[in-house]
């Protein structure tokens, strides 16, 4: 028994994106048709929108100590409560946003620009450069991230600069290994065969015409590696080597001294591991639509 | 009749001299189960300067003489006889004789002779140039020792360049164990062997340590344990957890901070836990030759704005005691009491008052709302460093000065503060002794290793020889005062409190008094036994 | 095929070379060494006592003179002594070997057992509340910090058991053993069982779409048959990548959740290894590392060919 599709070729075209309108049109639209997405970039901006105006929606400032509401529980003036030196969680929160998202997202701009640059040039001009860069790749591929970022963070030393170099490094590796296979296939394309016929230089060529190609899957391996960047910065700040006092981190948060009071004082531990598990969460959502959007054969 | 009745008596003295206290109930048999945070960088009493070393390793040892292990405070009243009898000082007090048990052998059956007392001093004062310590943190104890003097097999002399009546209450510290001569140093590190009551067994980095009952102690029935086993514990929360469930007989010393003793007093309410001082003191350290507090006029604004009591409040819930350099009464023999306190400069009660009169200051040198001045503050990257350095930014604020965190990681925390590269820093010390030849020229004299600032103070310098040579008690007490006043006018090391901190048991654990003045001296365990 | 198989192992020595290079280089680049570690717990620095240690322990030779020393002694087995223990390396990383392979093979186990049928119920089941349920459910295995749902997970042993779970190397039988590491095995294998659940649904998902499939059901085979039988076999595949590609990431997340559990394992030994600054230790270790990933990588990599006869190596 076979079922009969019947297309209706108007509903296909609508839902295939034909007659969407101005801006607003296509956020709606994106929003119908990648729903989880939609929510995922809500997050996103909440996230970012408190980092921004941090100033204007925190109550209490971050770093003013007091003893008398030494680790208040939530409710009352302190609403998320209040950690070992009285300051107030809610607002460590807003204001560890700027530092968590700032991290990630400089660890991994940093880290897919030089990735990006490395891919391309190694993809584009092959030969001894393409040999050397892919060994030197597999060399940093053969440590896990982790283990990488504690290395790297120990041997700078404690600071926010630091540890965004620290994490960005590491990252570096599977950005250029996309970037070069993406490439490889590009440098063959017509397109490009017809540029070199017109007398166009190579570096011409990679800038102008291969470097756009890739963006598409440059921005999906991004959205990726921003989650992976605050979860091993949240790791680094565990162990004790992240970003330092007093910057409010999430991950220091939930270092060591605030699992002291894993049992007196729940919520310093519930909390921000909270904020990370969204942020990342919100990447992660974010991330799979674009990728179905913009390169729907890599797939999850 | 009576003869009999003498013999009882007699016997009954005995048995109360050689037992020590007088319950005769004590159980013999058992494993004692503590937890250990492991910073534990190796097994040699004499080459480390932290608890982590000396509270598992002490049970190894034996000292020449002890501090009381069933007495509260380490007073030179309290020190008793361990491997020497009996002691007594010549006619000049300079030279100091003991005379040795007999009998006595080392855990590897070698006999011990007063050849181990002169090898372990030989290797302390760096004669001993074969087979010397790779780190001597406490050379500075002994710089007036000239020599030790082997009379016989069961007796030495020691030899001083001028009197020093500290000296007995060094050689009582858990800091000097006797050391074995046919034992090189290194295999003291990994292996120690003492003639204490308990054997060293192994030691699994990260893992545990684990000792057993000498059979051949020379102290008849003691100890009372069959063993002592140390779990290493990184995590405070897990391991205090792990206490209050039972899995461990006692913590580590003082490692329930107040935040957490009213948990453990709910969670555990038959634990006995015994608040006490620690000997430990968060202290400031003060670079006085680059800006800005080369100016004499900016170090004392900043000792002005000093809110000890504050910071006290905050991180101990007001129990950590506010203190000048030694360690104040009602535990510490030679500090200041509040009243005193408060005439030195900076600790003045009215804090607010103190405040105004350095924001005067700072004004006068153009500083303002408006201007502030930009200082770092050094400390290492550990919590009990941070916290204090991060409120005492905080109160920076209120005299116009804009304090910054720089986190120093520990491998080179010392190294940056030798070569002065800071302003001004916040730091801990540990006082092996409530002494205050201990106290004094290992952190204020010049040129002693662990003067962190380099302060020299050739006065100060003459006064601490002055009363380390002083015999009189109540006079020598009144000689440090007055170095006390001295180094806080110099904001030698302005001491901002002597941390308390608990140290619990489980109600089985017997036998065992928590020191009261000091850390370091506690952990024989030769009397603790188990009422299981 | 032995023509690649030289190369590729070639490749590996070359890169395992190049890894040691690199760690060598930068642990000297880290401020600060052993000495001054083991004067800072004695509360002060004496700089002869710290120059002849550092003559002791080889560290005043020049950086190249130290890296074949260490090489030299690798190819006769011999790891170098520690710097904190003054044992020998091996003797220190061997014993810590077992505990922390016991965790990570059971979180392996965990990932797959949860994570493969729950991927393909999700994809049998396709756009259907279950199928998104379990998808934000293997999303936010992805987005939970591991050491965080590790220290949940304590702090609710704790709350509801009043019971936590401590491991002690000599513990009772060998299935003891193993439910005490299955608590921190959970916290470690969660992100691998997202991964894997994710990665599952979505090979099936390209397998239940391609012809083959229609070939089998337009010959009448029953649907359930259908879906089990050539699905799967076909969708195990990627799997076995993830596997490969989890091994590293498998890594980070047991060095944190050593800490939390205090398993006194390998991956836990070395952060302490770096905080002491004993280089013999951090060295060997990281290359061991090195080693298992690239090990692991090759394994995978041989392991497609023998499960997917329309791949060929031919590089």
């Amino acid at each position: 028994m076979s079922r009969v599709t019947v297309i209706d070729h108007d509903v296909e075209l609508t839902r295939a994106g034909a007659n969407v309108r101005g801006t607003l049109g296509s956020v709606l639209f994106f929003a119908r048709r990648y729903p989880l997405g939609a929510v995922g970039a809500l997050i996103m901006l909440v996230f970012v929108a408190t980092a921004v105006f941090a100033d204007a929606i925190a109550t209490f400032d971050p770093l003013t100590t007091n003893a008398r509401d030494s680790l208040a529980p939530p409710g009352g003036s302190h609403t998320l409560g209040a950690d070992f030196m009285g300051r107030d969680m809610l607002a460590r929160i807003i204001y560890g946003a700027r530092i968590s998202l700032a991290v990630g997202l400089g660890a991994t701009m940093l880290g897919c620009l030089a990735g990006m640059i490395v891919g391309l040039l190694s993809g584009y001009f092959g030969g001894w450069l393409d040999l050397t860069v892919q060994r030197l790749m597999d060399i940093m591929q053969s440590l896990p991230l982790l283990v990488m970022a504690l290395v790297m963070a120990a041997s700078l030393g404690p600071s926010l600069t630091n540890t965004i170099i620290a994490i960005a490094i590491p990252l570096v590796p599977n950005v250029a290994r996309v970037i070069r296979s993406n490439t490889l296939s590009l440098r063959e394309m017509p397109f490009v065969e017809a540029a070199r016929a017109v007398g166009m230089s190579e570096t011409r060529i990679a800038i102008a015409h291969v470097l756009p190609n890739t963006l598409a899957p440059l921005i999906v391996l991004a959205t990726a590696q921003f989650g992976s960047a605050i979860l091993v910065e949240s790791a680094l700040a565990f162990l004790g080597l992240g970003v330092p006092e007093p910057h409010p981190s999430w991950g220091r948060m939930l270092s060591e001294s605030a699992a002291e009071y894993v049992r007196t004082a729940p919520w310093l531990v519930i909390f921000p591991g909270v904020a990370i598990s969204a942020v990342v969460f919100g990447t992660n959502l974010l991330g799979d639509a674009i990728r179905d959007m913009l390169d729907p054969r890599q797939r999850f | 009749m009576r003869a009999r009745l003498a013999l009882g008596a007699t016997l009954f003295v005995l048995a109360g001299v050689l037992g020590g206290t007088p319950a005769l109930a004590q159980k013999q048999g058992g494993t004692l189960r503590i937890y250990h945070r492991d910073n534990l960088p190796s097994a040699s009493i004499h080459e480390e300067a932290t608890i982590s070393t000396v509270q598992p390793f002490m049970a190894v040892f034996n000292n020449l003489v002890l501090f009381d292990q069933g007495k509260k405070l380490n007073t030179p009243e309290t020190i008793v006889p361990d491997l020497a009898e009996s002691w007594a000082w010549d006619l000049t007090n300079t030279k100091l004789t003991f005379k040795l048990r007999q009998g006595v052998k080392w855990h590897d059956g070698r006999p011990f002779t007063a050849k181990d007392v002169q090898c372990t001093f030989n290797k302390l004062t760096g004669k001993d140039t074969e087979d010397d310590f790779r780190r001597n943190p406490r050379a500075v104890w002994w710089q007036n020792l000239k020599e030790v003097a082997a009379n016989s097999d069961h007796d030495v002399t020691f030899i001083l360049n001028r009197p020093q009546p500290s000296i007995l209450s060094m050689l009582a510290s858990g800091y000097t164990p006797i050391y074995p001569c046919h034992v090189k140093a290194q295999a003291m590190r990994t292996n120690p062997i003492g003639t204490g009551p308990f054997k060293f067994v192994e030691f699994k980095r990260g893992d545990s340590v684990k000792f057993v009952r000498n059979p051949d102690y020379w102290k008849p029935g003691k100890p009372y344990l069959d063993a002592i086993e140390w779990k290493v514990i990184e995590s405070r929360s897990t391991r205090i957890l792990a206490f209050v469930a039972g899995e461990f007989d006692m913590t580590f010393s003082a490692d329930v901070t107040v935040p957490l003793l009213k948990d453990v007093t709910e969670q555990a309410p038959k634990a006995i836990c015994d608040l006490a001082p620690t000997g430990v003191s968060s202290n400031l350290i003060i670079n006085p030759t680059v800006a800005p507090f080369n100016d004499a006029k900016v170090r004392r604004a900043l000792a002005l704005a000093l809110d000890r009591k504050s910071m006290i409040d905050i991180l101990s819930q007001g129990k950590n005691a506010l203190a000048g350099v030694m360690l104040p009464p009602p535990e510490g023999t030679w500090g200041m009491p509040p009243d005193a306190l408060q005439t030195l400069p900076g600790y003045a009660a009215d804090v607010e008052k103190s405040r105004a009169e350095a924001r005067k200051i700072m004004e006068s040198l153009g500083y303002g709302p408006s201007k502030t001045l930009k200082v770092k503050v050094s400390t290492r990257n550990i919590a009990i460093y941070r916290d204090p350095a991060v409120l005492l930014i905080d109160q920076l604020k209120s005299i116009h000065i804009d304090g910054e965190l720089e986190v120093i990681d520990t491998s080179i925390w010392h190294a940056k503060v030798t070569r002065k590269e800071f302003s001004v820093g916040l730091n801990l010390t540990g006082v092996g002794v409530d002494d205050p030849d201990v106290n004094l020229y290992e952190n204020y004299s010049c040129g002693s290793e662990r003067n962190l600032t380099q302060y020299c103070n050739k006065d100060v310098d003459a006064l601490i020889a002055k009363q380390s040579q002083e015999t009189d008690a109540a006079k020598r007490k009144g000689i440090v005062w007055e170095i006390e006043k001295q180094l806080a006018e110099d904001l030698a090391r302005p001491i901002i409190y002597y941390e308390r901190s608990a140290t619990c048991r489980q109600p089985h654990v017997k036998g065992f008094v928590l020191h009261q003045n000091s850390i370091y001296n506690n952990w024989r365990y030769e009397d603790v036994w188990l009422d299981k | 095929m032995g023509a690649y198989l030289i190369r590729r192992l070639l490749l590996m020595l070359l890169t395992l070379f190049g890894m040691s290079v690199l760690i060598f280089v930068m642990l000297r680049l880290v401020p600060g060494n052993i000495t001054d570690i083991i004067f800072d717990s004695a509360g002060f620095v004496n700089p002869a006592q710290k120059a002849k240690i550092e003559r002791q322990l080889g560290l005043d030779q020049p950086i190249v003179t130290q890296y074949v020393r260490w090489i030299a002694g690798l190819a006769r087995g011999d790891l170098g002594y520690a710097f904190v223990s003054e044992k020998p390396a091996l003797d220190e990383i061997l014993p810590r070997i077992p505990v922390t392979a016991k965790l990570a093979v059971l979180a392996l186990v965990f990932s797959v057992l949860f994570g493969v049928p729950l991927g393909v119920i999700s994809a049998v089941r396709q756009n259907t509340a279950l199928d998104y349920a379990l998808r934000v459910v293997s999303l936010s295995g992805l987005s939970l910090p591991s050491f965080w749902l590790g220290l949940l997970i304590l702090m609710a042993c704790v709350q509801w058991f009043g019971w936590i779970p401590i491991y002690r190397s000599t513990p009772g039988s060998f299935w003891s053993e193993l439910a005490l590491l299955s608590i921190p095995a959970a916290a470690v294998g969660f992100r691998s069982s997202a991964l894997v659940m994710r990665l599952t649904r979505s090979s099936m998902l390209e397998v239940l779409r391609q012809d083959y499939i229609r070939t089998a059901r337009a010959k009448g085979a029953s649907d359930p048959s259908v879906n089990y039988d050539h699905a799967l076999r076909n969708a195990v595949l990627p799997v076995v990548t993830i596997i490969g590609i989890e091994a590293a990431f498998l890594i980070g997340g047991l060095i944190v959740t050593e800490t939390v559990f205090n398993i006194p394992g390998v991956a836990r030994f070395l952060v302490e290894a770096i905080r002491w600054r004993d280089y013999p230790i951090v060295q060997n270790l990281v290359m061991l590392i090195a080693v298992v990933v690239v090990v692991v990588n090759f394994v995978v990599d041989m392991a497609y060919v023998a499960l997917d006869p329309r791949i060929k190596y031919e590089e």
